[in-house]
């Protein structure tokens, strides 16, 4: 289970005299049970990386807790990051070693045995369905194969908490559908699994719970259908927006996808002639 | 303790996985070394061969039949010079200094009135330059000869004649002879050791980071001490080997050697090599960690080699203070890393003791400079790695 209470932070843009505070996280509140799909959702720059990053210890919150199975992450990191498999946007893999080696090597440093790491590394493999991936260099994997071996090595020791940012981003269908597969099962098995993403599809069809992120706020909580229900609309894209946008913004986006669509209307007349 | 190792080894594999860098390293630092070293012993061949020829390149002998008489009983060779021996010397195509003879001389001998005898030489021509002191020495002779000659006749003890006597006298022995033509061994090997550091110093702390390899890395439990150590032994570990093998390739260089003389002076075996690694392995630690603290605050491998060009400009340039130093060795020289190291080398190659002071210096500066730049890596890493 992740909790996360009332998290903010702060980054400091430019220098000197031109230095200007920005909020990133100005109050992310949720919990994610074990066994469950929470969908972190939001708009791009809502915060949802930034609270992903602190989860996972990169940064220090400047107020607010992440606890992961009641574990502080600020106090005891190493002991929460046993605990958490996450797999961030930055995935770069060792392109001179072997998909089995990359996650092998993670087991490793997660204080596993070579064994038991290669053991785990098989069925992963088999899981994810990459097995004959397994000893070829990354060197030349397609993104596809890539999120396999890094999700992989993320969840090579076996962690109960699972975290994805934004996990399908340049996967095709088919490896798109292949993760969904592999995120059902592990919620099967009585995981924590938290997804950032910012594609609704994708919410509807895994998300047990979805926690909606906008300017750095949990903005509102609950089932796809709760959510539909609170914004009193029967579309979860016309709810999304409307819960996460304020009505200024909505305008704006509006008048802007207006003055688009004006634009490029008299140019795809054209093409169809 | 577990963690770092577990870095190293993945370090390690990886570095030497990476071919195609580790033949460019092998082939332009380790074996440039024993190829000059051959091209220079073919030089220094050259020149002892001329010695041993006894020719001389003389121009207007038939004007000498005394000088020519002279020269056969000394057992030379003469020589004629080409007509335009003096655009070939400027040209660097005639090897030997010409002694030109002037038309008058036998009869100018005879009458007693110093007959003009010249050694042409050019000093931009290295190869006919070095034979002007024999051919220089063997007309002292002639001259010494008739002046005796004169003097006997006149009942005059020739030993008059010689009022001091100049004898020169040579201190160096073989082997400090021999470190001279040797002096560039130790920056060779130098230079390998530092190419072989540079690449694995910046893969595994620039590279990582634009990989985008780092934060996964920083989200395991390993602490960050460990990653920064086992990171540092596997840089300093490629360092080592191929500062080894650069200086096990000086070993069969010197059978290549193609003058006796020299290869004899050349002192370069085992035990030279062994007391080059022991020297080397406290600089591969401290050149080793600090290229990494030099690229790890870099964003891209590009930008780190950049910063990295300060450290390989200084390793290239401070064994040259013994060079344009002529005040030799001075203490200083052991309080700078790379400096230190091929001086005492340079000694070792001497055949010269090495008082344990000596060793502490350079091991303790390295030591200081590998602590201060790892736990400068360690501190960046423990910060963030979102920049």
């Amino acid at each position: 289970m992740i909790r996360v209470t009332r998290l903010h932070k702060r980054f400091v843009a430019g220098r000197g005299r031109r230095a200007r505070s920005v909020a990133a996280v100005a109050g992310v509140d949720f919990v994610a049970a074990d066994g469950a799909i929470t969908a972190l959702l939001g708009p791009n720059g809502a915060g949802k990386t930034t609270t992903l990053r602190i989860a996972a210890g990169l940064l220090e919150a400047d107020a607010g807790s992440v606890s992961v199975d009641g574990i502080e992450v600020a106090s005891a990191p190493r002991a929460a990051l046993a605990r958490m498999g996450v797999l961030s946007d930055s995935r770069g893999l060792y392109p001179r070693l072997t998909a089995r080696e990359n996650i092998v090597y993670y087991g490793r440093l997660q204080g596993m045995a070579r064994e038991a790491a290669e053991a785990r590394a098989l069925a992963l493999a088999r899981l994810l369905e990459m097995v004959p991936l397994l000893d070829r260099r990354t060197e030349g994997f397609s993104q596809g194969e890539r999120m396999k071996t890094a999700l992989a090595r993320a969840l090579v020791h076996d962690p109960h908490n699972i975290v994805l940012d934004e996990p399908t981003n340049g996967l095709d269908v088919l490896a798109t559908r292949s993760l969904r597969a592999a995120l059902l099962q592990l919620r099967g098995a009585g995981k924590c699994v938290v997804v950032s993403t910012h594609i609704m599809q994708e919410v509807q069809r895994l998300a047990d719970r979805v926690v909606l992120v906008s300017h750095g706020r949990t903005v509102a909580e609950g089932s796809v259908a709760e959510l539909c229900a609170l914004a009193g609309e029967a579309d979860f894209e016309e709810a999304f927006v409307k819960l996460a946008f304020s009505a200024d913004e909505r305008a704006a986006g509006v008048a802007a996808a207006a003055s688009a669509s004006a634009a490029t209307v008299p140019a795809s007349g054209g093409m169809a002639a | 303790m577990r963690g770092a190792w577990t870095v190293y080894l993945k370090e390690l594999v990886d570095a030497l996985r990476d071919r195609r860098t580790l033949v460019t390293v092998l082939l332009s630092s380790v074996a440039v070394g024993p190829f000059v070293l051959v091209l220079v012993s073919s030089l220094v061949a050259g020149i002892e061969q001329r010695a041993e020829a006894r020719t001389v390149v003389v121009a207007g002998i038939e004007h000498a039949p005394s000088l020519a008489n002279y020269f056969a009983r000394q057992t030379f060779v003469v020589r004629a010079a080409p007509p335009d021996y003096e655009e070939q010397l400027r040209r660097s195509r005639l090897g030997d200094p010409v002694v030109v003879v002037s038309a008058g001389f036998e009869a100018a001998l005879r009458a007693g009135e110093a007959p003009l005898v010249e050694v042409v030489s050019s000093a931009s021509n290295q190869r006919a330059s070095t034979g002007v002191g024999p051919v220089f020495r063997l007309l002292r002779g002639f001259d010494r000869e008739q002046v005796v000659l004169r003097v006997a006749l006149r009942g005059v003890a020739p030993a008059l004649l010689e009022a001091v006597r100049v004898e020169e006298r040579d201190l160096a022995d073989a082997a400090t002879r021999a470190a001279r033509l040797a002096t560039m061994v130790p920056f060779f090997v130098l230079m390998a050791m530092l190419y072989g550091a540079l690449n694995a110093a910046l893969d595994t702390t620039a590279g990582e980071r634009e990989r985008g390899s780092l934060e996964p890395l920083l989200m395991t439990p390993v602490p960050r001490a460990a990653l920064v150590l086992g990171k540092w032994g596997a840089v300093g570990s490629v360092a080592m080997l191929i500062a080894v093998l650069s200086c096990l390739s000086f070993l069969p260089g010197q059978w290549l050697l193609r003058s006796e003389a020299l290869a004899a002076m050349f002192r370069f075996g085992w035990r030279e090599a062994a007391w080059f690694v022991a020297l080397l392995l406290p600089l591969a630690g401290a050149l080793s960690a600090l290229l990494m603290a030099l690229a790890a605050r870099c964003k891209s491998f590009k930008e780190a080699q950049a910063n990295a060009t300060v450290v390989v400009l200084a390793v290239s340039l401070l064994p040259l203070v013994t060079v344009f130093n002529q005040e030799g060795e001075a203490p200083w020289h052991l309080w700078l890393p790379a400096l230190a190291q091929s001086t005492l080398m340079g000694r070792v190659l001497k055949g010269e003791a090495l008082p344990l002071a000596d060793l502490a210096v350079p091991m303790l500066v390295s030591a200081a400079v590998a602590a201060l730049s790892l736990a400068y890596v360690a501190r960046l890493l423990r910060q963030s790695v979102l920049r």
